[in-house]
């Protein structure tokens, strides 16, 4: 049997009736053995006063847990929301609150080293004034009254945290706040409610979790979060994830886990979580990309959208990947704009959006204007403008700055495609023919060089260049079609016929084909 | 066994004694260890190791490595579990570990600030199987006082110096259901609950009598960033703060160049491109070192290298060679850039010396990291501040290795035997047996806050926030 490790452990706290005590109790003793030995728990509740029975309950099974298995550590993190009207009453919570740590602040002084227990609360400070029609007080919660909060529990060596919807965000400049806030979380929305608070909590911490696998070796961004579960006391439910709550599917009830093992052999019988974590970490990613973060958190998120970006180039989702670079491009440094503005550019001349891409392609100019594939992606747009005398430009910039020998191959068959297409079937030739010296036998470059001839009327090396073309590629029905042509003008309408229906044995459907053979058939 | 998820965890190192690979070089030295290996007896006993540290990533545990080699040679079927900052492991999984591996002995690496989790760990596998014998050994325990199984409930045997033969001595007790029988170099504890020591037990003074836990595929390489290895042990001089002189015996004993260079040469088949060489001393022998480098770079074994050494053991020549062979950093002992507690420790190093040594390494493009530590006796707040003007003036990047930490006062040390004679103030005389003086202390020069402050200074002028984890 499978076990697991449980990184994070959320719980919305409800308003506690003592059923609830035991059944928390009985979960808690369960899920703790499965636990990763240093893990975190989140309390979520709209009002820690109020929750304070159930908080007791659970110190309770912390502190069994923690003096049973001396190797373990947790952080608990208390999620509540405070106004200027009950921070009295906070601070009172918290003086009890630290009582749980006590024991293990003294075991952590004794061993010299961090205590297993960290309490952290997290304070989602209330914004919103109310309505003054009401005659009720203006509750909204201002740095001069937060402030001393988060020194009084910073002295108690409680480092808190600040949740912030947009309205607040700005608290986060705020450097007094700054100096005794640890971490600050931002909100995309302005819900109070509890699971829109959960989820914005697990989405910093897939954040985070996407953040730190950006600058270590694991890439995969497809890998699942770190395993966490998320708990509403009232429903009595349990979920894998947080994708997993959002859509209601639980994997199990609290009244179901009556032990240890329950616990595994549910977790397990529910199967592999079915979600598309990429996509996840993507659209979390996303999620982030318009809030008021911190500088350094804005560029590393505007780091993982471009890393997402080259995710889908190389799907070639070229869309998706254009959303991401732009998403990226806000948030990233100017030093870095330069990258994700070739790296769009490539997208827009993938998905045939050429005005933008050239756009694009200048907005990077001074960093790649040296790199010979910058020009060929600029050739390729003004090629599928139909510029070709711009396209022509830029193939000779990307040649003259000595591509290597695949990619000068192609840059050479585009090159002699444009002036085939102007009409210069001179200059197509010596292009085609280097392409052909470097290349040996590529089918595209007999076909091209066929046609230059053809045009130049030098019908017997039009056929030597087609009769390699078709022996490369015998199915070529447009290469029979174009040996007929040449062999019709020099004369040859014997051949010119065996060559037009060949062209029509492999492709009925051709109408110039058959025309030509129809009137061949005519003057013979 | 355990199960093949298990197997593939990567915390596990695992030691399979007939998985070794036949069409590994066939140096003189590794024919003689498989001859040896494939001519003892197999036992059935299993033997597991544990290094734990929550506070840190996991590396190489290459003295557990060097144990489980050894082991392994002799018989026994060892396993080597590393958990670390970066581990996913719950107490569900450790219980199917231990019931499923059924380890008849348990080691645990001993460091002062992880006794609690050794602690923890042993009373955990205790009370799934009280059967189960545990010895702690490593730093921690060669010059822990014998009463400190008074704390350690669940611990049976303290090992006092280098680990291999005693493991040897006390599996095979273990094996004959004599567990208490014919021992060396340990303290232990009877089911009686009575305290013995028992005579010290020699280590070999020839590194090379070890099995390479490198060479017999010890450990697991598909998570191995970077390989740690230890080309000779122990040092000769006197720093009133270090444990190593006296674990050792003032004395320092080497691997031969052959078998570090096979070493080098299977792990880089292996995949691993970083080495780190942990020797307190690389240079202590210069012809040796240099004959090493020479070696690397004629075997063209590319890999980028770290190496600590005392500054008046490098030269022009060496820090070529070095940079060369691949040396992208070297570390440097300053401990204190005040000339006055430099003498006082008797470090016999000047500044000028360290000065010269850091511009050598640098010309050759070889970043420096300086081991520094305040709290030092006689220094004062102003000679710790001369410390990080030192490393600044020096264009040392301050991150890493080279983030001061404060003196730790360990068991072992000429500093914890005479700590009085420095007018050291241990600040926690309640502390249990199995815990030193550590941190936890003042001098007559400098408090605990400011100790504090100049901890909060080093911090303000780090590159990564003084992450520096002591052990």
């Amino acid at each position: 049997m499978t076990t697991i490790a449980i990184q994070k452990i959320y719980i919305i706290l409800s308003k506690p009736d003592k059923t609830d005590f035991i059944r928390l109790s009985r979960f808690l003793q369960s899920a703790f053995y499965h636990v990763n030995m240093t893990s975190s728990l989140y309390l979520i509740t709209e009002n820690l006063s109020e929750s304070m029975p159930q908080i007791r309950e659970i110190h309770k099974e912390i502190g069994r847990f923690l003096s049973e298995h001396l190797f373990a550590r947790l952080y608990v993190h208390y999620v509540h929301p405070v106004n200027s009207l009950d921070i009295e009453d906070v601070k009172s919570c918290y003086q009890h609150i630290k009582q749980a740590a006590v024991k293990f602040d003294q075991e952590g002084y004794m061993h010299q080293e961090m205590p297993r227990l960290m309490l952290l609360p997290v304070i989602a400070p209330e914004n919103k004034l109310d309505n003054k029609s009401d005659n009720k007080p203006d509750n909204k919660t201002k740095p001069s009254s937060l402030k001393p909060l988060l020194e009084e529990l910073k002295n108690s060596f409680l480092l808190s945290s600040l949740y912030l919807n947009r309205a607040a965000s700005d608290l986060a400049q705020n450097k007094e706040i700054q100096r005794v806030t640890e971490k600050f979380y931002f909100s995309p929305d302005d819900s109070r409610k509890m699971p829109d608070i959960l989820c914005n909590l697990f989405c910093h911490d897939i954040l985070d979790d996407s953040l730190d696998k950006l600058t270590s070796d694991s890439l995969d961004m497809s890998e699942q979060c770190p395993a966490s579960i998320v708990v509403s006391i009232q429903e009595g439910t349990i979920y894998k994830c947080i994708d997993a709550f959002r859509k209601k599917i639980s994997f199990a009830n609290i009244d179901e886990i009556n032990d240890r093992d329950d616990f595994t052999s549910i977790y397990n019988e529910s199967g592999e979580s079915k979600i598309d974590c990429l996509k996840c970490r993507e659209r979390v990613a996303d999620s982030f990309a318009d809030l008021p973060m911190p500088q350094d958190i804005r560029e590393e998120t505007g780091a993982l959208l471009c890393h997402f970006g080259t995710l889908r180039q190389d799907n070639e989702d070229y869309s998706q990947a254009v959303e991401k670079y732009k998403k990226s491009l806000k948030l990233s440094p100017v030093e870095e704009a330069g990258h994700i503005y070739f790296r769009l550019a490539v997208c827009y001349t993938m998905t045939d959006l050429y005005d933008q891409a050239l756009k694009a392609f200048s907005s990077c100019e001074l960093i790649y204007n040296k790199q010979y594939y910058f020009h060929f992606y600029k050739g390729l747009c003004y090629f599928g403008k139909g510029d070709y005398n711009g396209a022509i430009e830029e193939f000779s910039d990307a040649l003259r700055l000595k591509p290597n020998k695949e990619d000068m191959i192609r840059i050479l068959i585009y090159k002699g495609t444009c002036f085939n297409n102007i009409g210069d079937y001179e200059q197509a030739v010596v292009a085609l023919e280097k392409a052909g010296e470097k290349a040996g036998r590529v089918k595209e470059i007999y076909n091209a060089l066929g046609f230059s001839y053809f045009q130049l009327k030098n019908y017997d090396k039009s056929i030597e260049n087609l009769t390699t073309a078709v022996e490369i590629d015998p199915y070529s029905a447009l290469d029979y079609a174009s040996l007929g042509s040449n062999y019709r003008e020099k004369g040859d309408f014997d051949m010119a016929i065996v060559m037009y229906e060949k062209a029509l044995t492999l492709d009925p459907d051709m109408i110039l084909a058959r025309e030509n053979l129809e009137r061949l058939k005519k003057k013979t | 066994m355990l199960d093949v998820r298990l197997s593939n965890n990567p915390v596990w190192h695992k030691c399979n004694l007939l998985a070794f690979n036949p069409s590994i070089p066939q140096s003189l030295i590794y024919c003689l260890t498989l001859i040896r290996r494939l001519l003892i007896k197999l036992s059935t006993m299993n033997v597991l190791l544990i290094e734990i540290n929550p506070f840190i990533q996991t590396s190489t545990p290459i003295s557990l490595g060097y144990i489980a080699a050894y082991l392994n040679a002799n018989g026994f079927n060892t396993r080597i579990l590393v958990i670390g900052q970066n581990t996913s492991i719950s107490c569900a999984e450790l219980h199917k570990l231990i019931t499923e591996f059924q380890p008849a002995l348990v080691g645990f690496s001993a460091y002062q600030r992880i006794m609690l989790y050794v602690k923890g760990l042993a009373g955990f596998i205790k009370k799934i199987n009280n059967n189960i014998k545990t010895i702690i050994g490593g730093p921690q325990t060669t010059f822990m006082p014998a009463a400190a199984f008074a704390d350690l409930d669940n611990i049976d045997y303290i090992s006092r110096g280098s680990g291999e033969r005693t493991m040897l001595h006390i599996a095979r007790a273990i094996e004959n259901n004599t567990p208490f029988s014919d021992l060396l170099g340990v303290s232990y504890k009877d089911s009686a609950g009575s305290v013995f020591d028992t005579q010290p037990l020699e280590s070999f003074t020839d590194l090379d009598q070890y099995p390479s836990a490198y060479l017999n595929d010890v450990f697991d390489y598909s998570n191995m960033s970077e390989a740690i290895m230890l080309t000779s042990r122990g040092c000769p001089h006197n720093c009133i703060y270090c444990y190593t002189p006296n674990a050792f015996g003032h004395k320092i004993t080497f691997h031969s160049v052959d078998r570090v260079i096979e070493e080098i040469k299977w792990i880089s088949k292996k995949g691993v491109k970083k080495l780190w060489f942990a020797d307190p001393n690389i240079s202590f022998k210069p012809k040796r070192v240099i004959e090493l480098l020479d070696r690397i770079i004629a075997e063209d074994l590319k890999m980028e290298i770290w190496m600590q050494t005392r500054a008046d053991l490098v030269s022009t020549e060496l820090m070529q060679k070095m940079k060369q062979a691949g040396v992208s950093t070297i570390a440097f002992g300053l401990e204190s850039a005040s000339e006055k507690v430099l003498e006082k420790l008797d470090k016999k190093i000047s500044l000028d010396k360290i000065a010269e040594a850091i511009r050598l390494a640098q010309r050759q493009d070889i970043e420096v990291e300086l081991f520094t530590i305040f709290g030092l006796p006689y220094e004062t707040f102003e000679d710790a501040v001369k410390t990080l003007e030192f490393v600044k003036k020096n264009k040392v990047k301050i991150m890493g290795n080279t983030n001061s930490q404060q003196m730790q006062i360990y068991f072992g040390t000429h500093m914890a035997k005479h700590y009085k004679d420095y007018n050291i103030r241990p600040l926690n005389n309640d502390r249990p047996a199995y815990l030193s003086i550590g941190s936890q202390y003042e001098t007559d020069c400098m408090k605990s806050k400011d100790m504090h402050k100049i901890q909060e200074l080093w911090k303000a002028n780090s590159l990564d926030g003084g992450k520096r984890i002591v052990s």
